[in-house]
């Protein structure tokens, strides 16, 4: 059975391309979102094994969207998807709950690589 | 589906050797780790099996889960019959597997299923319950932690690939706080959060009721991160070990057959070897062009370099790929001859080229069977010689320089000198003088020589398959050495001292009774000239000056049976290692570093002792690569 994964960022070039990463790799996107208020809701209709974050997105950022959905679900698993030299707001989204991190840009194999260890479901597992 | 099969049938069978593994570390030591790992083998091998289809694998993994369950629960339940049982069941999977590479799997061996669901009821007083689907193993994880966590010196090494080494460090450490307690941190939190992180390491203090265990799998679990060493901490805490070996990572990673790999690096070397060439050529064009050329072929000899020394490194593998399966086949070899022995490993991280451990997976048993057959005594004579029930043999791998070394200590009789002795006698192969003349340490090299055993040696498990002689030749093959020692009553040490990586060498070039030889690098402290006047003689032979010491000078022409040349007015030296200390090596000319490919010599050159290989030379001229610490032998 395929993990399941919501993708938030408000760009839909970064979405696109994230959806592209983990279709290819067998995992199945089941949910997007662009900002942080929806988010929260769709994680909470979707339960997905997985959530990309974006940081920076307007009503609500990645790093109180990742507060609430953690609150809601303490299992709830997110990866921030964030910039270069947006190191301390990764550290308050990790603060936050979340489980990891990518910097963008990013190559393919980089999200994989954040993915599966989230996930631990790495080859060798 | 069929796609991923090839991929099943690996890690599948990565799991099952998981299984044998922890069902016999079980049988020696009941830790609630050891039971959660075998409890997600078979829960990982059901799943799998499950998702491709694979019925008949599903239900054994299944069963073999059930009863992992029911005992998880019940302290006292493991017996030596168990153990045996699931061992069976392991193997059964095993050959499923292995079936199911080329067609449906075969249903396991009968009466298996009905044995473990037995084993359930009877220790339930239930029947095993029906297949279940899914299960998680969360549930289980929640323990009592142990009265006293162990304190633990964790170092860990964010790779230069981050992007944000600073978070990355962050994370490590929040990972290991949710585990426990992090009782140190350097860099600091403050320094971290302001992204300070000299050269990507961290060092942390932590306690964590898994021990160990637990703080390789949590590092395992962060991306670009290599736990450098995890180790009980001393006190006062020690210097940070000297080689720090990367822990075992699960690495994500595409399978590659290893002859691909072999291709891939004889191709890199000839790569190597061509555009030294081309180099060399490019010195002889006219001055208007030399230097473009030169230019271009400096930067295709970078990048020829830089893809050489990435195919060495994905040859690295741990020698975990073989040491893994030792435990297993210990206890098989142990039972079979009603003796208890516990081997334990130690280092198996440790990192080896492929070609390598592929030589040593068959000495290393014999080593140990050996161990098993002739070391360990029976019950009543270790009782009688005052020794613990159970013998005990170690592996033990850990790096020295340039160099891996693997020991395998027993605490047996040692080995027969006189038997050795009376056996070469009466095999033919050693006068009775001369066996008398030999000292004892050389005696047990005896044991390596074909056709030498002691009367009484054949047994049905050591005495066929691969000898000691070819063990030696095996270690010898891979450009190691082996090294035995015995203490009558206490004990045998068989070591092999290995090359970390075939092929590529740094080479000194030294001219020596007119021809130009290669001495490897890692073995050279220094070259100086000398003087004849600071030459000293001490006790008849020369020597020089080095620093507080006097170092033994020998001619290199001499050693290697070349006419000397005559007198000269400075003394090129070439300082190195050798087994007794540092020596210097008295040449004509030192003509250069070079790096070089090295080919292994063929029959009968590699007969000659002293000789390490040959090259090459960007010039088309072979040659020698010595080995100086046996010409000096």
């Amino acid at each position: 059975m395929p993990r399941r994964v919501l993708i938030v960022d408000d760009a839909v070039f970064m979405r696109n391309m994230i959806r592209d990463i983990l279709s290819a790799a067998g995992y199945q996107v089941v949910g997007e979102a662009t900002h942080g208020i929806e988010a929260v809701q769709r994680h909470r209709e979707l339960r997905p094994d997985l959530t990309t974050m974006d940081i920076v997105m307007p009503y609500k950022n990645g790093i109180e969207a990742t507060r609430e959905i953690v609150r809601g679900d303490p299992s709830a698993r997110i990866v921030i998807c964030s910039a270069l030299g947006q190191e301390a707001l990764v550290m308050e989204a990790i603060e936050a709950g979340a489980a990891d991190f990518v910097v963008k840009p990013f190559r393919p194999e980089d999200v994989l690589t954040v993915v599966r260890k989230v996930l631990g479901d790495g080859p060798d597992r | 589906m069929s796609r991923y099969l090839g991929l099943f049938v690996a890690e599948a069978l990565e799991h099952l050797e998981g299984l044998s593994r922890d069902l016999v570390e079980l049988e020696r030591e009941r830790t609630p780790e050891t039971v959660d790992s075998l409890f997600r083998h078979a829960h990982s091998v059901k799943g799998m099996a499950a998702s491709m289809g694979l019925e008949a694998i599903a239900t054994l993994a299944h069963r073999v889960e059930d009863l992992v369950e029911v005992l998880r629960g019940d302290g006292g339940g493991w017996d030596q019959a168990l153990v045996d049982l699931m061992l069976e069941a392991a193997d059964g999977m095993q050959a499923q597997v292995r079936a199911a590479a080329e067609g449906p799997p075969p249903p396991p061996p009968a009466g298996l299923l009905e044995a473990l669901a037995a084993a359930v009821h009877a220790r339930t007083g239930r029947p095993a319950a029906p297949t279940r689907i899914a299960r998680t193993i969360l549930q289980h994880t929640a323990r009592r932690p142990e009265a006293e966590p162990p304190k633990l010196a964790v170092e860990v090494q964010v790779l230069a690939s981050s992007h944000s080494p600073g978070v990355r460090a962050f994370l490590v450490h929040r990972k290991l706080a949710a585990l426990g307690t992090v009782l140190s941190v350097r860099p600091s939190l403050e320094e971290l959060r302001a992204g300070a992180i000299a050269d990507g390491r961290i060092s942390l203090v932590v306690a964590l009721p898994g021990g160990p265990a637990a703080v390789r799998q949590a590092l395992a679990e962060v991306p670009e991160v290599e736990a450098l060493s995890i180790e009980p901490l001393a006190v006062p805490p020690g210097p940070p070990p000297e080689a720090p070996s990367p822990a075992l990572e699960p690495a994500h990673s595409v399978r590659v057959r290893t002859e691909l790999l072999d291709d891939f690096l004889e191709l890199a070397g000839e790569l190597l070897l061509a555009t030294a060439r081309l180099r060399e050529m490019g010195k002889r064009l006219p001055e208007a062009h030399a230097p473009l050329v030169e230019e271009g072929v400096g930067r295709l000899y970078a990048l020829a370099k830089e893809m050489h020394n990435r195919v060495m490194g994905a040859r690295m593998t741990p020698l975990a790929v073989v040491t893994d399966q030792l435990p297993r086949a210990v206890r098989d070899v142990a039972r079979r001859r009603g003796r208890e022995v516990d081997l334990s490993v130690e280092g198996a991280e440790i990192e080896l080229d492929r070609a390598i451990l592929d030589v040593l997976a068959d000495p290393l048993l014999h080593v140990l069977r050996n161990a098993i057959d002739h070391g360990i005594e029976d019950g009543p004579a270790r009782a009688a010689a005052g020794k613990p029930p159970r013998g005990s043999i170690r592996l033990a791998v850990r790096r020295a320089r340039d160099r891996v070394v693997i020991e395998v200590t027993d605490d047996g009789r040692g080995m027969d000198v006189e038997g050795l002795r009376a056996a070469a006698v009466a095999q033919g192969a050693l006068t009775r003088e001369a066996a008398g003349r030999l000292p004892d340490s050389e005696v047990l090299f005896l044991a390596c020589h074909p056709g030498v055993s002691t009367a009484g040696d054949v047994s049905d498990i050591s005495g066929r398959g691969v000898g000691m002689d070819a063990v030696k030749r095996a270690v010898e093959r891979v450009g190691g050495t082996l090294e035995l020692s015995s203490e009558p009553g206490r004990g045998t040490r068989v070591a092999f001292r290995l090359p970390l990586t075939v092929a590529v060498l740094q080479l000194l070039l030294v001219r020596a009774g007119g021809e130009v030889l290669g001495l490897p690098i890692t073995k050279v402290l220094g070259a100086v000239e000398v003087l004849p006047a600071e030459l000293e003689r001490s006790n008849g032979t020369l020597a020089v000056r080095h620093g507080q010491s006097l170092l033994p000078v020998h001619g290199l022409a001499a050693l290697l049976g070349f006419a000397e040349a005559g007198p000269r007015a400075s003394q090129p030296l070439v300082l190195l290692e050798a087994d007794r200390g540092p020596v210097a090596l008295a040449v004509e000319g030192l003509l250069g570093q070079e790096e070089a490919v090295i080919k292994p010599l063929s029959r009968p050159l590699d007969q000659l002792p002293g000789l390490a290989g040959v090259t090459i030379l960007g010039s088309g001229r072979p040659v020698f690569i010595l080995d100086v610490p046996r010409l000096l032998a």
